[in-house]
């Protein structure tokens, strides 16, 4: 719906082992984190493993497993998100940041039991600010 | 000919907005809510509000007396009418199962009730409701004193079996807070100009364009779809021009938009389910250069709803933000507006622009709140 503004720009942090970035919901209304059915991040071409990936959200930090049962937090359109994984980052001036994103749309029914998913991507370009970890 | 017809009683629709026209502009932090609220009153899109809950208000449907109380006052202040909270039904929110009955009631009736405290009238509900569900939340609508409109929108429309069953429980529960809210996207007249131009933009050749255009013309020829197994025949039909013109990447959004916002259906088609419409999406996608929607028979529209004596609130629903990103939604909201008070004109009525007036016959056009009826 609005993937272009997945990626924020200006938002690459690193501390040397993992990068994170800022991502916004392309979605015109609120998501529970139950919703939140899976992100991949890559820098540069290189992608954080899986089990390394995190999700802050609303002040609080979850794996993909722990997004899964919870309803009670949301994903406010204009907030942003914190998506986090290992990976190194070189000097370079400039990295290249692409982010996908899997939601349910857990009120459109498209058939017996099964609601809409969507997938939807990102690729920016901008320089990484040193963070300390987290 | 209707009752209201032959009796020469003429509609007098309030104008309105959704926020959600606005959708690209408070996602980009441009305005945020109270910015909206207030830049839709300073340009006059009003009076009439509508609102959707998960988009607009955080927390939502969990909603403090303090925060209603300091948006009813914004209201007022600003001279607008709230129309509609537009309500979700998340069934599937849970990732393994979907909601019970029970759940989904409860789930629902949180929402009714803020939209009864956030001052709105009318909660527009969408089709994943059921006709049981429907019936089970009738008592809890009068409750609140919200109508329950529930959306029609493509790929349905007015006729289609499932809205048809919708219709005859509510004459069966025959709870005057049951109703419909019409979409205008069910009954379009071409494939909006502005998405092809935005295909155009994303690399689409004119010959590929030009397909796309001649498709959804033949299903226009033919009316809407007769089911939901015809509707995914449709569906595949615009997945496969895509791929058989080597854009592959395109044929989903082709089917999308083909199927689920440019709806075939004919205007009159509306007069199947007249008697239960209580609001209004004056959906539309653009703006052409003699000042008119080309795709949505918006003067058709309007004059349907005047001469069968609707009062309720037009919300002008801009859909066009998905794709056009060349355009200031704000404009082209104007403008579509301005052709709806031009339409009711001519169909010898006009639109209601005035706030005291508008929430007067918004009170009068819609059931009063139980206790209040006897």
């Amino acid at each position: 719906m609005i993937p272009d503004r997945i990626i924020e720009q200006g938002t690459l942090t690193t501390d040397g082992a993992r990068a994170a970035v800022e991502v916004r919901l392309p979605w015109y209304r609120a998501l529970p984190a139950s919703c939140i059915a899976g992100a991949t991040l890559a820098v540069d071409g290189v992608e954080a493993p899986a089990e390394s990936l995190r999700w802050e959200m609303n002040g609080r930090t979850f794996t993909f497993d722990e997004l899964v049962p919870n309803t009670e937090e949301w994903w406010f359109p204009t907030d942003s998100a914190v998506l986090s994984g290992d990976i190194a980052l070189d000097d370079a001036p400039e990295h290249k940041v692409e982010v996908s994103l899997v939601l349910y749309i857990p009120y459109i029914v498209i058939g017996d039991g099964e609601v809409l998913h969507i997938e939807e991507r990102d690729a920016k370009t901008m320089p990484a600010r040193k963070a300390v970890a987290a | 000919m209707t009752l209201r017809q032959a009796q020469g009683q003429l509609g007098a629709p309030i104008q309105g907005v959704t926020l959600y026209s606005f959708t690209r502009a408070f996602h980009g932090r441009e305005y945020d809510l109270e910015g909206l609220v207030r830049k839709v009153a300073a340009e006059g899109y009003g009076p009439g509000l509508e609102i959707i809950g998960f988009s607009s208000f955080r927390g939502f449907p969990d909603v403090d007396d303090a925060y209603a109380g300091r948006f009813r006052d914004l209201v007022a202040e600003t001279g607008l009418v709230t129309t509609s909270l537009a309500i979700n039904a998340d069934i599937g929110i849970h990732r393994d199962r979907l909601l019970s009955q029970d759940e989904l009631i409860e789930y629902m009736r949180r929402q009714i009730e803020a939209a009864a405290k956030l001052g709105f009238p009318i909660a527009r509900v969408q089709i994943s409701i059921s006709p049981d569900s429907m019936e089970a939340l009738a008592p809890i609508a009068e409750r609140y004193g919200v109508t329950l409109a529930l959306e029609v929108h493509a790929d349905q429309y007015a006729s289609h079996p499932r809205i048809l069953a919708l219709r005859d429980r509510y004459e069966k529960v025959s709870s005057p807070f049951l109703g419909f809210t019409m979409d205008w996207g069910a009954t379009v007249t071409g494939f909006a100009p502005s998405l092809i131009e935005a295909y155009r933009r994303r690399g689409a050749s004119e010959d590929l364009l030009e397909k796309v255009v001649a498709l959804w013309n033949e299903f226009y020829e033919q009316g809407p779809p007769a089911d939901q197994a015809e509707h995914g025949q449709r569906f595949g039909r615009f997945i496969a021009l895509a791929a058989q013109n080597g854009r592959p990447d395109l044929g989903i959004d082709f089917g999308i938009n083909g199927t689920g916002l440019f709806g075939p259906a004919r205007v009159d088609d509306w007069l199947e389910i007249f008697p239960w419409i209580k609001h209004v999406h004056g959906k539309f996608f653009g703006i052409d250069e003699h000042g008119e929607e080309p795709s949505v028979p918006v003067r058709d529209l309007v004059k349907l709803l005047v001469e069968n004596g609707y009062n309720g609130a037009i919300s002008s629903e801009y859909e066009g933000w998905h794709w056009n990103h060349w355009q200031s939604p704000f404009e082209i909201i104007a403008a579509e507006q301005a052709v709806q008070r031009s339409a009711a004109e001519n169909a010898g009525s006009r639109m209601v622009t005035d706030a005291a007036e508008a929430r007067s016959q918004l009170a009068a056009w819609l059931p009063r709140p139980e206790g209040a009826n006897a």
